[in-house]
């Protein structure tokens, strides 16, 4: 007789937003709703939480740096200790919720997950969900690297306290929303009231569909006032991409610029491979891995997408269309 | 393993098992030589040599820690924010309740001390129950430990470990420093010596008596377990698809290979516990195998089989003549050496 299996792995929605922007809102009505499932929550020290049902952990933030001396290679230490004390019952959740304070960097979290052996065993990241409040969020791009880095770093973006806003408010704030990641998706609530489905359950982390959502670009992208320093930039190149060149590349651009980009994802065609490369990186920790086929005369097209800061879109350009094989 | 069958596994002969039904955090003999198994849904198993196992129930929620207690009994800490002894007898007794955070660590001595580690805090409190100090960390301890004679504690954090004298007049840590984040640590058996494990998988080391750094390095995974032998000689470690062992004689560790145990199957070992008096370690597998390998011959004898499950727990007795051991999936079990 075997053991039986352990291994499949926990979902972790990751929230993050600024105080006041109603994320605890957020957090209550996930657990308050009646749905069936079941959460172990960590929030921060300052977490005001209302449902008592579920598994709460109170957490002090604890960002450690790796070893190797760079200032945004950076884990959660108190989430590597947390998840290995739940993974040892199982059994009690169907999925985590992480939520940050309202002046975290995402990236030491999202870097979590990819790092930790043991974390990586038994969870996976499901999507970072920032909830932002489109009266002030203008304001906050402005002042704040961290409201800037947590659009930036997001899978879903709850657009909250619509109620206060005009309709042109509304999409001036999307608009610069999408000028930072246009592959966020956005949800407009009042009092945090989106459905559960679109935030827990995403699978925006899987390498299958990391580039899944097809962003509306803006018209014009290049020559608008920039609102914040975060930007966007992605490229598409029509002929196959030469393996080794690509990853010659990509690993110089992380170690050298990979402090100011934020998130990079990119869907591979490989000369000679009918399978498509999926590729993301937060930061400079990149994660990459063969998934399906291209259907048949789809265009075999590479994309990839950077967000970040101070991106020079000629040379990034150039870079990438460098990894094609030779015409 | 690959070669021996079911018959040759010291359990099949002399060793009992049973399947717990939850994660072993701890296999536990107390300090009179009594054996329970501590689950990590809070439950204590005491083994007993006929009919069930009597169950207590030590927390609401998890069980992360658990330990011989200081004189007789077991000490466990739990996400429950509780700190509990259970008696010989399965009696529970609540020592401390630190709401709403979770006791990570737990250690005790028989000299009369026991310590947890609650947040970036540990308690140092003693037999009776009385609260005797609070010692303050940077960050949240990621392990901590006695050394032989119960006078210090070690305790391992981001950039490096705190030793405390635990009956110190004022409470000034010796802090040794390693950047970096620590978890697992020891104390060499003549307290000579403190070993740390890392987030990055290596070891750190420091000579107290000059604060001399021991890098030991070249492990694929995170090192969980590590262990000195009786007399201090070997340090054996988990981390690799061998025993990894460190020499701490002869100028070592630093610029010595370390040697490599009861390797070759590509599992990688989960857990090793050194034998009290020989130099002979006990190590378990992250498919369940658990073996007893002697450090001079290399020489292997099997102990438990693999049966898909990590093992998280592992410890010999005093005597050295009982070695248990429980996995992940809660299959917990001992193997009895001494002559018949
Ligand atoms: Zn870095």
């Amino acid at each position: 007789m075997a053991d039986t299996d352990t291994t499949a792995q926990v979902p972790v929605t990751v929230l993050t937003g600024y105080l006041g922007a109603g994320k605890t809102t957020l957090l209550n009505r996930i657990l308050s709703e009646n749905h069936g499932r079941r959460f172990a929550v960590v929030i921060n020290e300052f977490g005001e939480l209302g449902v008592d049902n579920d598994l709460v952990v109170d957490a002090d933030e604890e960002v450690f740096e790796m070893n190797n001396g760079c200032i945004c290679c950076t884990v959660r230490g108190d989430l590597i200790r947390i998840i290995g004390g739940l993974m040892r019952r199982k059994g009690r959740f169907d999925g985590i919720i992480v939520e940050t304070t309202g002046l975290a960097d995402p990236a030491p979290v999202a870097q979590t997950f990819f790092v930790d052996e043991d974390v990586k065993r038994a969870t996976r990241l499901d999507a970072i969900v920032t909830v932002v409040d489109a009266k002030h969020l203008p304001a906050r791009l402005k002042d704040s690297s961290e409201a800037q880095e947590q659009i930036a770093f997001a899978d879903i973006i709850v657009l909250n306290k619509m109620d206060l806003v005009a309709p042109a408010e509304a999409d001036e704030v999307e608009r610069m929303i999408k000028a930072i990641n246009p592959y966020a998706e956005i949800r407009r609530s009042t009092k945090s009231d989106v459905p559960l489905d679109a935030v827990i359950g995403r699978d925006a982390f899987n390498l299958a569909r990391i580039l899944e959502r097809e962003p509306e670009f803006l018209s014009g992208e290049d020559h608008h006032e920039h609102d914040s320093e975060v930007n966007s930039v992605s490229f598409e190149v029509s002929r196959p991409i030469d393996a080794e060149r690509f990853n010659a590349w990509i690993s110089r651009l992380l170690q050298e610029k990979g402090q100011d980009l934020l998130r990079t994802k990119g869907i591979l065609h490989y000369a000679g491979d009918r399978r498509r490369f999926a590729f993301q990186a937060v930061h400079m920790i990149a994660d990459g891995d063969y998934i399906g086929e291209a259907k048949e005369g789809d265009p075999r097209r590479s994309k990839i997408v950077f967000i970040g800061r101070d991106l020079n879109r000629p040379q990034l350009r150039r870079g990438f269309e460098a990894c094609q094989v030779d015409a | 393993m690959a070669a021996v069958s079911e018959a040759d596994f010291l359990l099949a002969s002399r060793g009992v098992a049973k399947e717990l039904g939850a994660w072993v955090a701890g296999a536990v003999f107390d300090r009179a030589g009594r054996l329970a198994f501590a689950l990590a849904d809070g439950t204590l198993h005491r083994h007993a040599e006929e009919g069930d196992w009597p169950v207590a129930v030590a927390h609401e929620g998890g069980l992360l820690s658990a330990c011989a207690d200081a004189k007789d009994g077991w000490l466990s800490g739990g996400d429950d924010g509780r700190l509990v002894r259970v008696a010989p007898d399965g009696m529970v007794t609540q020592i401390a309740d630190y709401r709403g955070k979770w006791v990570d660590h737990v250690a005790a001595h028989e000299a009369g001390v026991r310590a947890a580690a609650v947040g970036k805090a540990v308690h140092v409190l003693g037999v009776a129950g009385a609260a005797l100090k609070s010692l303050a960390h940077p960050s949240s301890p990621g392990g901590i430990c006695f050394d032989a004679k119960g006078k210090r504690v070690a305790v391992s954090h981001y950039n490096g470990a705190s030793l405390w004298f635990v009956g110190a007049k004022e409470d000034k840590p010796r802090l040794l420093e390693w950047k970096g984040s620590h978890h697992a640590i020891a104390f060499s058996p003549d307290g000579t010596h403190v070993v740390t494990a890392m987030q990055e998988p290596s070891l750190h080391g420091w000579r107290l008596a000059d604060g001399q750094h021991m890098r030991m390095s070249g492990y694929p995974t995170k090192t969980k377990s590590l262990a000195f032998t009786a007399r201090g000689r070997w340090l054996a470690t988990s981390g690799a698809e061998s025993v990894v062992l460190w020499p701490f004689f002869g100028g070592g560790p630093m610029g010595k290979a370390p040697t490599e145990l009861a390797g070759g199957d590509e599992v990688m070992c989960s857990a090793v516990a050194c034998h009290p008096q020989h130099e002979v370690v006990a190590a378990g597998f992250g498919d369940g195998l658990v073996l007893i390998t002697e450090v001079a011959s290399g020489k292997v004898v099997p102990v438990a089989p693999p049966r898909g499950s990590a093992v998280s727990a592992l410890a010999w007795d005093a005597a050295g003549a009982r070695l248990a051991f429980g996995t992940e999936a809660g299959f917990a079990g001992f193997v009895d050496l001494s002559r018949r």
